[in-house]
């Protein structure tokens, strides 16, 4: 029995990353966390089917990942339509008064296409390996690469920070306006 | 975040195709890698909800449950 006690333990500090995963995929922190529900819940199921001492953290993610785009599946147009709203809910968010700067950010990282924000995330927030986000998402190691270095420049041509180029207002403001109306 | 630091060091001595300091160019100390952090942490640093605590509760229970279920 204290092995299961210490699943439950390992779980529960993950659960912080899994809800700031969850709300990059999400876009809107209630369906985050009801993602995330989800996900304890087919952890808990399947938990035989942990090894312990590996990489809790990434077996949890890529649960919770899977969970995610299954119910895109599922949803499918209606997930899109909700999508629209994703911005301002984040952008409402009351903690958020007087941090322009992480708002602006938001709004970056919800025009990168999904696969280039969860690379993005994955490599750069949640702290994992170009191996081990291959292995949650799926694919190889060099498309990780390349959609991280996408989703860098793009976003460095968004915020036009960083000098990743010569990038205008003229430019950033119609990637916005280009962008908008497609989600 | 020296967590993280050690951590991606650690990550790239076993991946020397591309030796670069922060071959990610996420790394801390750039804007993006800053704001991409702070984005993460803003939502990460929160306290785990009690909704999931009492989730793990119930699941432990109906488990040790069905097992008392399953002997007799």
């Amino acid at each position: 029995m204290s092995a299961q006690f210490d699943f439950r333990k390992e779980l529960i500090t993950i659960i912080p990353n899994l809800r700031a995963f969850a709300t990059s995929l999400t876009g809107s922190f209630d369906r985050a966390d009801d993602l995330v529900q989800e996900t304890l819940v087919k952890a808990w199921d399947k938990q035989h089917t942990f090894q312990p001492g590996t990489n809790m953290k990434a077996w949890l993610f890529t649960i919770l990942r899977n969970e995610f785009y299954t119910q895109m599946r599922k949803k499918g147009r209606e997930v899109q339509d909700v999508d629209g709203i994703h911005a301002m809910q984040l952008a409402g968010h009351p903690e958020q008064q007087g941090h322009l700067d992480l708002q602006d950010f938001r709004r970056a990282l919800e025009m990168l296409p999904d696969d280039q924000r969860e690379a993005l995330i994955l490599i750069g927030a949640s702290g994992f390996s170009y191996e081990e986000a291959a292995e949650i998402c799926k694919c190889a190691v060099g498309t990780i690469k390349s959609r991280v270095s996408r989703a860098r420049t793009r976003i460095a041509e968004i915020l036009g920070v960083e000098g990743d180029g010569d990038y205008g207002p003229d430019s950033i403001s119609s990637q916005i306006i280009g962008v908008a109306p497609a989600a | 975040m020296s967590d993280r630091e050690t951590e991606d060091k650690k990550l790239q001595t076993g991946n020397t195709q591309r030796s670069q300091q922060q071959p990610s160019g996420l790394g801390i100390n750039t804007a993006i890698g800053k704001q991409l952090k702070a984005y993460y942490d803003d939502v990460a640093s929160e306290p785990v909800p009690d909704r999931f605590l009492s989730l793990l509760d119930a699941l432990d229970e109906a488990e040790t449950a069905s097992k008392k279920n399953d002997r007799e």
